[in-house]
């Protein structure tokens, strides 16, 4: 066999020969140097190309493309950038259609601060009050319920010791047919109008 | 019915969480793609957001007697062609500093051939293919890309660009040669 060509042993290297062709050139590289130097060298570079590091994009790269072909089902989020300067534009014409509210109505701005802040005040006693008796209120209505299940436990505790598990299961399974039948009586009753 | 065909047809009945899946299972790859062709990460992700859009508005010329893969590649090579005619950039001679008539890679292994990419470890060989991408043709640069970074098989580059496998084979093979003598070259 001649020496190799260089379209030969990249295709070799890719295993994209025959098995004759591909047993053809194995005979031939047992005997010849220069072709092993030269298949030596493309599989260096082969390996190389195949590890190439791979380009990553950003993790919301498909939601943002979904937003940009389906903008009513897929909104694009709104980044805190905007966030920050949506609030600094409205932040600062209220504060300059405030400021020129004052300057063309001669009203003294001192005074309106004096006043708001006696308001703002005010509003901070009644409201502080407010949630104290909510609190309280809160807490005496958890410790009601908390009692009511303690007797209950207890209540279930001792109707266990006094009936047999057999009688136990007959009673939660007329319960439960009671419960549904009940269940279903009343529906019928306000839903459709149906006379007992 | 392979899984991308289910998907295409559930995006077809209005399924849209199904066209995400899609893009969720192709945007690493096309972005690969389109990145190495057009060398910018920003632009890169524009051009793959396009290639999508692209897709989707389409989708319903899709034959299913095709790989879905091709298919969507051939629209994202298209997408860049088309780019680089609006910009008035020769889709061949692009960012080319090589006369290819004259720089021809030869069949033959010389006999005094010089060992080129033998001398560096492989992570430098690696940053060298990186660089030498960049200065060969695109239309070979697409080819290699595909091939190395895709791992696509010969056949389907053929399906993609309709020409002979042996055209493919053929390119890839001139893509790698002149890669190789640019690693010759002093940076």
């Amino acid at each position: 066999m001649n020496c190799l060509r260089v379209d030969q042993i990249y295709l070799y290297l890719e295993k994209e020969l025959s098995p004759s062709e591909t047993k053809g050139i194995e005979e031939h590289l047992v005997s010849c140097s220069k072709c092993q130097n030269a298949v030596a060298e493309r599989r260096l570079l082969l390996r190389a190309s195949e590890s190439l590091p791979l380009w990553d994009p950003p993790a919301d790269f498909s939601r943002q493309v979904m937003a940009h072909i389906f903008p009513d089902i897929f909104p694009d989020r709104v980044s805190i950038r905007k966030w920050i300067v949506a609030s600094a534009v409205g932040f600062s014409s209220a504060a300059l259609a405030f400021l020129a509210y004052f300057v063309f109505s001669g009203q003294s701005l001192l005074s309106f601060l004096t006043g708001l802040g006696r308001g703002a005040l005010d509003l901070f006693r009644t409201v502080s009050v407010l949630v104290l008796k909510l609190v309280k209120l809160g807490s005496l209505l958890i410790r009601v319920i908390v009692r009511i299940f303690e007797i209950l436990i207890q209540f279930f505790g001792h109707l266990t010791k006094m009936i047999s598990p057999e009688m136990q299961i007959i009673l939660i399974t007329l319960t439960l047919i009671l419960s549904v039948s009940l269940f279903f009586g009343v529906k019928r009753k306000y839903l459709t109008g149906e006379k007992a | 019915m392979d899984e991308d065909k289910e998907l295409i047809q559930r995006t077809l009945n209005g399924e849209e969480e199904a066209f995400a899946m899609i893009i969720r299972k192709y945007q690493r790859p096309l972005f690969n793609y389109i990145g190495r062709m057009v060398g910018e990460r920003e632009m890169a992700l524009d051009f793959t957001q396009e290639v999508f859009v692209k897709t989707y508005s389409s989708l319903h010329t899709y034959k299913p007697q095709y790989k879905f893969r091709a298919w969507l590649f051939k629209i994202a090579s298209n997408f860049i062609i088309d780019y680089w005619r609006k910009r008035k950039l020769d889709t061949f001679s692009f960012d080319q500093p090589h006369t290819w008539d004259q720089d021809r890679p030869s069949y033959e292994i010389p006999d005094n051939e010089l060992s080129v990419v033998s001398k560096y470890e492989l992570s430098q060989i690696r940053k060298k293919i990186e660089n030498a991408l960049g200065k060969i043709p695109p239309s070979l640069r697409e080819l290699f890309v595909w091939r190395h970074i895709n791992d696509f098989s010969y056949d389907e580059m053929a399906e993609i660009k309709d020409l002979p496998v042996g055209t493919i084979k053929n390119r890839v093979f001139q893509a790698k040669e002149m890669i190789r003598h640019i690693l010759e070259e002093k940076p």
